[in-house]
């Protein structure tokens, strides 16, 4: 991610002039935005006495069309349609439907930056629309309309006839009978009428919530960063020459790149190295395509990004550039329609044989990135660009994946990128490139690769009272259903006083699990996760734990408010704010920043804030590095450290690393399986 | 320990197939997908107690045929069973023809008979759908609405595109619950001091479901920024599926096996017995 060149999303209409099919971001936000839309339908539907949530399906749809053109809103509605019909039927459809007429009705109005009584008006002859439109349908369907009032009519009459047995209640009987029948005889007015009048309620509180979320996202970053080119002619990416390049993203004070002088030859296999912030990631963007600020580029063709002979480009996210949800389905995706792949022999060269088939959610973050390149190389590129594709995957995941990347050379003619804060990653390079930035990125620390532990290494020395104990904890999700699955067996083991214990597994081993078991938000299906003696389930808050997405934790909209609500105290109390900064290592000024206004290191400082603010038995940690740059990472860990050295804080780091943890975490416990492997779950001898 | 002691509820499980492989599984999604929406209309149309059955005795069918393990249903909330039971009581005691004479006691079960076929009714519509959710690979459904849309294309409708965002929506789907789940748990954590006053107490709670949303929202416009990110690198749409979607023999045989059970059904409910109209 570019930090400094954030350009702040435009939360105006930014697609009103375009015409013809959806752009890749505009079809991106319109799916992910129908799935949004479906899951509060959903939960409406389904959950019993949450239909109110799906006034809030209409917020995703409100942010579409008040950003977007109505063909953006129409494929939601669709997508989102047919999914919560899938689930819950035509309760489900008909609640997306609405949420889609409402939210379009009151993100048009918004962006034609009208106010409160535009929406009443529209939502008054929008209702009426509505409620002609249920009159309508239950006039054709009058057989089920007969079968509908004569199941309430039999409902009413019963309950009358129960309070007519009651002495003093025949009048009030008598008046039930009469007034449903009333009602009835004027059905189409009772329907029609009810229903402008919801239409114009929902209306309005979609309306309110729009407004004050839509204030809310002004100052979200937008992290899209590759635009599709729009060079024509034949597709010839490589070999490629940049002289005196610079980058330097709108509205920034500093080049993000350059001036670069390099070559790329076709067969070629470099490796760029540099720190965080030396322009990395902008040189893949100018790769693919981007306009330089200044310098030239040099190529015999058109970039072709994603066709045929052109550029790939293999990103960071392992989850977020998977498209389809079969193993064949992504490889295959996106390539123009009548292409025939060798789907088998692809997932072959990059180790995922006989996997075709599989759920692509099922995989691992390493899988998943060797399945990218599979689908880069069904596009035979010319030119293929891999951005920090390791950072997100385990240590086994990130050795397979070097492997399939090092050998591409021999088997296709096409010109390696290998982009990597990893120094020991570019050495089966050709040749280095080290971007040093400017100046404005000084650090130019790289990170090592720390050889595996044992299981087991050195026990803390002190041993304080139990605060976690695990008895036996098995778990078990969807018992009793086709679907059951185990993620974990008989873990036993307890967590002292002080302690720093890391647990430590693969994808799917079960560590999240337990560390929400551990947290009490989950209640192991066998055995006992005791703290301080008592259920932790019973006990949630008790014991802190700190998410892999730190966004996700952090719900209010600056710092001050966020670290007051999560330690539950006033935010005016200014010193305690500024108290619980200090004890994070983060400076008072930023209290009243706003939260997306931070960088992945300061929110996760600022979650600990909230989270120790209460001072907590116990601190888990999901994946605490996961996403940071070397220099965020050791200065996270030195914190934790003097955490627990001074004040006695309990840690346990649940992670699929261990580079840099051992000085947090004396004491590892592996996990794979859902099982503890056997030399760990005694942690009983010394070193 | 109250997990030990009680019996686990059964969860709602969401667009995953029973695993395994059987007739029904191997149909193609689009006339799964057919085969409900002609039903649906059926019911919604003639809603006696003929079609009823048919219908639930296809379901049964398919049901046996696709070994569908009674796990799969989730279990029934106490509170359901409660209102239920509210309802056919008041139904019943409402009276109405026909009338079943017992000795001297005449009982009126026609209320009874309405609400209980509007309760089978609403079972039959959810079973229905929930067949499809149990046989259907969620990565089939894409692209059979692309082959069933087909036609629309005439019409200059972008069923193409409608395909894609589908597919993409039920890829973002699962992820989003993930993260759904991640919210509600950090919401949890949190201490919820609740203010004096009602007032006060109402704002909070207002500013509560803002921040939800807009975090919810926000961990959604980064997945579509990236998700574009990942279209863009693709160099666009193009095919969604590495294999032909397509109706095969066995798709034949069930669209005719299920209109001919659904023509007979209709034709009794019209020409026959018409459980629909009561005076």
């Amino acid at each position: 991610m570019p930090s400094n060149g954030w350009h702040y999303r435009e939360v105006t209409n930014t697609g009103g002039a375009t015409r013809g099919a959806l752009h890749p971001g505009e079809l991106a936000q319109a799916s992910v935005m129908a799935a949004l839309s479906a899951a509060t339908a959903i939960i409406a539907v389904v959950v019993p006495f949450a239909a109110g949530l799906a006034l809030l399906g209409t917020v995703p749809m409100g942010i579409l069309a008040y950003r977007y053109r109505i063909r953006v809103l129409v494929a939601a509605t669709v997508a989102g349609g047919v999914i919560a019909f899938l689930v819950a039927g035509m309760g489900g459809l008909m609640t997306v439907a609405h949420c889609a007429y409402i939210g379009g009705l009151t993100g048009i109005v918004k962006r034609r930056h009208r106010g409160t009584p535009t929406v009443v008006v529209a939502a008054l002859c929008a209702g009426v629309a509505v409620g002609g439109l249920s009159v309508l349908a239950l006039t054709v369907l009058s057989r089920l309309r007969n079968l509908i009032f004569d199941s309430l009519t039999a409902n009413v009459h019963g309950l009358a006839a129960v309070l007519g047995r009651i002495p003093h209640m025949q009048v009030a009987a008598d008046r039930l009978k009469q007034i449903f029948g009333t009602a009835l005889h004027y059905w189409p007015w009772l329907i029609g009428g009810s229903s402008a009048v919801s239409v114009v309620v929902v209306s309005l509180i979609g309306w309110w919530a729009l407004s004050r979320v839509l204030r809310r996202l002004i100052v979200i970053p937008d992290v899209h960063q590759l635009e599709t080119t729009l060079d024509t002619g034949p597709v010839a990416p490589a070999p490629v020459w940049l002289r005196d390049v610079r980058f330097r993203y709108p509205g920034a004070e500093h080049d993000a790149l350059g001036p670069l002088t390099m070559s790329l030859e076709p067969g070629e296999h470099v490796a760029v190295t540099g720190a965080n912030g030396s322009g990395k990631t902008t040189l893949m963007l100018i790769l693919a395509g981007r306009q330089p600020t200044a310098g030239v580029v040099d190529r015999p063709g058109a970039v072709g990004l994603g066709k045929v002979g052109g550029t790939a480009v293999i990103m960071q996210h392992p989850e977020s550039q998977v498209l389809g949800t079969r193993v064949a389905d992504d490889v295959v995706w996106g390539l123009p329609p009548g292409t025939r792949t060798d789907v088998g022999r692809l997932l072959g060269e990059v180790g995922l044989d006989g996997l075709a088939e599989r759920e692509t959610g099922a995989l691992s973050g390493g899988e998943l990135q060797r399945l990218a390149v599979a689908a880069a190389l069904a596009r035979e590129p010319s030119l293929l660009i891999a951005d920090e594709v390791t950072s997100m995957v385990d240590q086994q995941g990130r050795d397979t994946l070097l492997g399939v990347l090092s050998h591409l050379k021999e088997r296709h003619r096409m010109a390696l990128v290998h982009i990597t804060h990893y120094n020991n990653e570019a050495d089966s390079a050709d040749r280095t490139i080290n971007l040093t930035g400017n100046g404005s990125a000084a650090n130019t620390d790289m990170v090592e690769v720390v050889a595996p532990p044992g299981a087991s290494r050195r026990v803390a020395g002190v041993a304080g009272r139990p605060v976690l104990q695990l008895e036996g904890v098995g778990h078990e999700y969807g018992s009793g259903t086709p679907w059951a699955a185990t993620a974990l067996r008989d873990v036993s083991f307890t967590v002292n006083e002080g302690d720093g214990l890391l647990i430590h597994g693969g994808n799917g081993s079960g560590k999240s699990t337990l560390a929400w078991i551990m947290a009490g938000l989950t209640l192991p299906t066998t055995g006992t996760c005791l703290l301080d003696g008592r259920p932790a389930a019973d006990q949630v808050g008790a014991v802190a734990i700190s998410f892999q997405a730190s966004r996700l934790q952090l719900m209010r909209n600056r710092v001050d408010r966020e670290v007051a609500s999560a330690a539950g105290f006033s935010p005016h109390h200014r010193d305690r704010v500024a108290t619980a900064l200090a004890t994070v290592g983060l400076d008072t000024s930023l209290a009243t920043r706003r939260i997306d206004q931070l960088s992945g290191g300061q929110m996760r400082r600022v979650v600990l804030a909230g989270l120790l603010g209460r001072a907590p038995r116990a601190l888990i940690l999901d994946e605490p590095l996961a996403g940071l740059d070397a220099a965020s990472q050791r200065a996270l860990l030195r914190l934790l450290e003097d955490l627990r050295r001074t004040a006695g804080l309990t840690v346990v780091v649940i992670s699929h690393d261990f580079a840099g943890l051992e000085d947090l975490c004396p004491r590892t416990l592996r996990l794979s399986d859902g099982v503890l492997e056997q030399a760990a779950a005694t942690a009983g001898e010394m070193a | 320990m109250t997990a030990a002691a009680q019996r686990p509820r059964r969860p709602v499980v969401l667009l995953r197939p029973v695993p395994g492989r059987s007739p029904i599984h191997d149909l193609w999604a689009g006339t799964k997908l057919l085969v409900v929406f002609a039903i649906s209309v059926l019911l919604t149309f003639y809603p006696g107690w003929v079609p009823i059955g048919a219908v639930a005795a296809l379901v049964l069918a398919a049901a046996w045929l696709a070994h569908i393990p009674r796990g799969a249903l989730p279990s029934v909330p106490r509170w359901l069973w409660i209102l239920l039971a509210f309802g056919a009581l008041t139904a019943a005691l409402g009276g109405g023809s026909p009338v079943l004479h017992l000795g001297s006691v005449a009982v009126g079960l026609g209320g009874l008979l309405n609400f209980l076929r509007i309760s089978a009714l609403s079972i039959v519509l959810l079973g229905l759908g929930a067949m499809v959710s149990w046989t259907t690979n969620v990565a089939e459904i894409a692209p059979a609405v692309a082959t069933l849309g087909r036609p629309l294309r005439w019409l200059r409708i972008p069923v193409d595109e409608w395909a894609v965002a589908l597919a993409l929506a039920l890829r973002a789907f699962p992820m989003l619950i993930d993260e759904f789940r991640v919210l509600y748990a950090a919401r949890r954590l949190r201490p919820r001091p609740m203010p004096a006053g009602r007032r006060a107490r109402r704002r909070r709670r207002a500013a509560d479901v803002i921040d939800m949303v807009t975090a919810a929202i926000t961990v959604a416009l980064r997945r579509a920024d990236e998700m574009g990110d990942a279209i863009t690198a693709r160099g666009g749409t193009g095919q969604i599926s590495a294999v032909p979607s397509r109706p095969g023999f066995a798709d034949w045989v069930t669209g005719v096996l299920v209109v001919a059970v659904c023509g007979a059904a209709l034709a009794s409910e019209v020409l026959l017995v018409s459980t629909t109209f009561q005076a």
